[in-house]
């Protein structure tokens, strides 16, 4: 087994992204039947959506700056350079939405959801735009994973 | 620091930092368009920051938060219907989101 640097901050990245989707997944839920008893584990799931989110930016950024610019060329010189040009352009900055919507998050989950049904909302459509783009970013970073994939098999074949 | 029960508005952290919240994710679309268009904006974005999608992300963050404490002192968001301030949240959101796609599919 060899697992580098790489792989694993690569890992890293796409798990803390995908527990801080399922982290706003679990406060859309417990939003939904928000009661007095249950306003404290809401705002301790808010927190974990804005520290994994957070995570994933770090992890992401720093693989992102050290580690893709090789697979950006193997990507852009392989049969799917869309991975790169629509998918990667897009997630990068698509995250961003993301990470300002999850540290919001943690804010609006500051108000008395239980009682107060336009706080309620907020958290409930904050908590879903999360969700989707996380699962929309999660799924983009598996296209530019699998460009780099098809490309690499390319030319390993002309090699054969 | 948080309305009163039964009323319908959000809470005096919640709404200015929802406006603040709306603003970035406009300005973050903005902004990757701008920079792929007005090169000099690039080159000045990866200066500051060693690569410009760095700068991006901080200039965003700060940008929330600069936001957020101005609104939080002219309260001027609780001013805002909070249906009004949620429509505007996810409105933002959807075209910030077709926009990026939009953006990075034709150009």
């Amino acid at each position: 087994m060899n697992i580098t640097t790489s792989d694993a901050i690569l890992l890293a990245h796409a798990a803390f992204g995908a527990l801080g989707t399922l982290s706003a997944l679990w406060v859309f839920v417990d939003a939904l039947n928000a009661r007095e008893q249950n306003a404290r584990r809401i705002r301790s799931a808010a927190f974990a959506v804005a520290f994994c989110i957070a995570a994933a930016w770090v992890l992401g950024g720093y693989w992102y700056l050290h580690f893709y610019p090789a697979d950006k060329i193997l990507i852009l010189n392989g049969p799917w350079p869309f991975a790169h040009k629509l998918f990667m352009e897009t997630k990068e900055h698509l995250f961003f939405l993301t990470l300002i919507l999850s540290f919001y998050l943690p804010l609006a989950t500051r108000d008395a959801l239980h009682s107060n049904r336009a706080a309620r909302r907020m958290v409930l459509c904050v908590a879903l735009l999360i969700a989707f783009s996380g699962l929309a970013i999660e799924g983009a970073g598996a296209v530019v994973n699998r460009g780099a994939e098809v490309a690499l098999l390319r030319a390993n074949a002309k090699r054969l | 620091m948080i309305a009163e029960a039964g009323t319908p508005k959000l809470g005096r952290t919640s709404a200015p930092f929802a406006l603040s919240a709306a603003i970035t994710i406009v300005f973050n679309t903005a902004l990757a368009c701008l920079k792929d268009v007005y090169t000099p904006l690039k080159n000045a974005m990866s200066f500051a920051g060693h690569q410009d999608w760095t700068t991006q992300g901080v200039a965003d963050v700060v940008l929330f938060v600069v936001l957020g404490l101005i609104f939080l002192r002219t309260s001027l968001a609780e001013k805002l219907n909070p249906n009004r301030m949620i429509s505007l949240l996810i409105g933002a959101s959807i075209l910030a989101g077709v926009g990026l796609v939009a953006w990075y599919a034709l150009h």
